[in-house]
């Protein structure tokens, strides 16, 4: 009884709060009267960042439009102040709602200083036109560069994926492994490794180390795809973190990739228990899906739904076995038909519905490629050392 | 240190201010006194049960709220040696074996943490370190023997107070915790410094860790301890080790503030 009392006494010893050092800003909204007089998408005008979302570019504005002065709001870390930047450098405190200035695609720079004086973040905004493209993608991965801290690489991506890169788990890797080298990420560039000798992608199931074990998260798949990778839900819920695609104009009709892969010697479960009689196998998959729901809502697939979303209207993928109810069947034969010398394969891409042409020119689809060294490495079963190599990506459409 | 003092005063306040009154008759200095006469000395063996925490002091500011304090185990058993060498000085020597611990869960704001975890398989090793906002919940457990060496003075017939240096060593410890989302939901690293990843830390993939082996194996303190002679035999007795080295290893980091092992114990004595 009486020691119901302790945490009452001790909260007698509890100091004043200290002031917040975080200095984020959590998300921007531009206040339109009529988002999609310039936004393909009502929900473009409110966008969360990620952590490495620094250096931010809006979805693209219709190519005739232009976005001068609007209300901004921004939500930032408890306590912290944000400056707006104008044009001769000077700063001015920032009041949620004033106006911004947006257009010609000029860059405007915000700095959000903690609450408590000791620490800054910088940040950068951009509202881009739309660019059209003609559909057909050629990638030979042969730009990629590391990262600002110097850790992990980044692949250069046709304009229309998000942020203009490859994305993949390598920003979760470094919290995992954090004296990880360059090369040791399970997305690595191979100097000079494709068929043609030119540089390809090494796509490699790692190990994550104690920290992986700690938090039941022992490997991580080597993967590339587009969208966003938020490094938030890597630990909280992992299928979350990777929410691919990005929006798509035309109607891809097959997907040719030269490939290779060595499965890792031994599958293990999400306990690190080797599966006896399981052969590991790569992804590679194409989808294309409706981006807006019926009530215009994002529709978002992630690492739960990338295949089973009711929004896909098409998509092309490596041969795996299925179970009869449809899901993934583990086995000791599988059917994707890589080995470990490079062939170009065809991925052909089925439709089940209708693509809507209007809808389709509006950005209302989007597009999902995605890769991976471990079909199963988004639930953390896989073989350690699995490969799958990546060259020459070539997408055709319609 | 502030709160020490008060907790010493508090102590002082409980024992009745009349205790310290001179002029009992010498009787009953004679009845209550050493069974071997006024200078003599004896045995007293001493049972007692234990609450207290091993604790920063004071708290540091990281610390929010404390939600949960339970003791662990609350055992000790010891045997002192006296001597006394007038009426009302004497000293003496004991050893008490305890088991000791507690467990409590704490709120914390930007909470410095930097540990290295160790795969018992590669024998490799990762150190992570960032700033924690969320429930930190730490349980910790020591079986050991205390030797304390006290000077006694009878303040009054039935009343000793006896206070002095004691050195603990531990048997047996341990020091786990876990980390994950405070009651409103909000559970994250920020990785390295404030402006770096934020890594949300929930109870599905919380961050629990064992500081065992950074823990010294001795440590030492002051002791205070009343007795009142209860019955010619019985002692009841009130008192409290307060640790005054930190209970981490030199090169241990994890937790950038130092630890203290505060355990009181009441109890009763047989004296002979």
């Amino acid at each position: 009884m009486a020691l119901s009392a302790i945490p009452f006494l001790l909260a007698s010893c509890i100091q004043d709060e200290r002031e917040n050092t975080e200095c984020d800003i959590e998300s921007i909204a531009l206040h339109l009267d009529k988002p999609t007089a310039y936004f393909f998408h009502d929900y473009d005008t409110l966008q969360t960042l990620t952590w490495y979302d620094t250096i931010f570019v809006f979805p693209a504005i219709k190519s005739f439009a232009d976005i001068q002065s609007v209300p901004t709001t921004l939500k930032i870390s408890e306590g912290a102040t944000a400056y707006l930047t104008s044009e001769d450098g000077t700063e001015e405190p920032f009041v949620n709602g004033s106006l911004v200035d947006f257009s010609e695609e000029r860059t405007r720079y915000f700095r959000v200083v903690s609450q408590d004086k000791m620490w800054s973040r910088r940040y950068s905004f951009k509202i881009e036109h739309d660019v059209p493209s003609d559909g057909n993608l050629s990638v030979g991965f042969e730009d990629y560069h590391l990262d600002p801290t110097g850790k992990y690489y980044i692949w250069e991506a046709p304009a229309l994926f998000t942020d203009g890169v490859w994305k993949n788990g390598n920003p979760g890797y470094k919290i995992s492994k954090s004296k990880a080298k360059p090369m040791e990420y399970p997305s690595t560039p191979v100097a000079g490794g494709g068929p043609d000798g030119s540089d390809c992608v090494k796509l490699e199931t790692c190990d994550t180390g104690p920290f992986g074990k700690m938090v039941n998260m022992r490997i991580a798949s080597g993967s590339m795809f587009n969208g966003i990778f938020d490094v938030e839900y890597a630990m909280k819920n992992p299928l979350k973190a990777t929410q691919f695609g990005s929006p798509f104009t035309h109607k891809p009709a097959q997907l040719r990739v030269w490939l290779r892969y060595e499965p890792g010697s031994f599958f293990q479960d999400r306990e690190a228990n080797p599966v006896e009689g399981i052969v590991d196998e790569p992804d590679v998959y194409v989808v294309l899906y409706r981006n807006e729901d019926e009530n215009g809502n994002k529709v978002q697939p992630d690492g739960n739904d990338m295949m089973t979303n009711p929004y896909i209207v098409a998509k092309g993928r490596l041969p795996h076995n299925y179970n009869a109810d449809g899901t993934d069947q583990l086995s000791s034969n599988p059917i994707h038909g890589l080995t470990n010398e490079w062939q170009d394969v065809t991925i052909p891409i089925e439709y089940y519905t209708e693509v809507d042409p209007e809808i389709l020119e509006n950005k209302g689809y989007g597009i999902i490629i995605s890769f991976a060294s471990s079909w199963q490495g988004g639930y953390f079963m896989g073989a350690i050392g699995s490969k799958l190599y990546v060259d020459n990506m070539r997408l055709f459409c319609e | 240190m502030k709160s020490q003092y008060k907790l010493i005063a508090l102590l002082l306040f409980l024992v009745p201010s009349s205790l310290l009154r001179a002029g009992q008759n010498e009787d009953s200095w004679q009845k209550w006194g050493p069974t071997t006469g006024m200078n003599g000395g004896g045995f007293i063996v001493r049972a007692g049960y234990v609450i207290g925490g091993t604790t920063p002091l004071p708290l540091p500011a990281e610390i929010r709220s404390i939600n949960e304090f339970s003791p662990k185990g609350g055992v000790s058993i010891g045997i002192d040696g006296y001597r006394m060498f007038s009426k009302r000085w004497g000293i003496s020597l004991g050893a008490h074996f305890f088991w000791e611990g507690f467990h409590t869960s704490a709120d914390v704001k930007n909470y410095y943490v930097e540990y290295q975890q160790k795969d018992d398989d590669s024998e490799e090793s990762q150190t992570k370190k960032g700033y924690f906002t969320g429930t930190n919940e730490t349980s910790t457990e020591m079986w050991g023997v205390t030797i304390p060496l006290l000077v006694t003075l009878r303040m009054s017939p039935r009343w000793n107070v006896s206070a002095g240096p004691y050195i603990s060593y531990y048997f047996s410890k341990s020091f786990t915790g876990k980390a994950y989302e405070n009651s409103d939901g909000v559970g994250y690293l920020r990785n390295e410094s404030p402006v770096g990843e934020k890594i949300p830390v929930d109870r599905e993939a919380n961050a629990h860790y064992d500081f065992a082996d950074n823990m010294l194996p001795f440590s030492a303190g002051v002791e205070l301890c009343f007795d009142w002679k209860a019955m010619r035999h019985l002692n009841v007795f009130g008192k409290l080790d307060w640790g005054l080295t930190n209970i981490w290893r030199r090169d241990f980091d994890a937790i950038t503030f130092k630890m203290y092992p505060i355990y009181g114990t009441v109890g009763v004595a047989y004296r002979y």
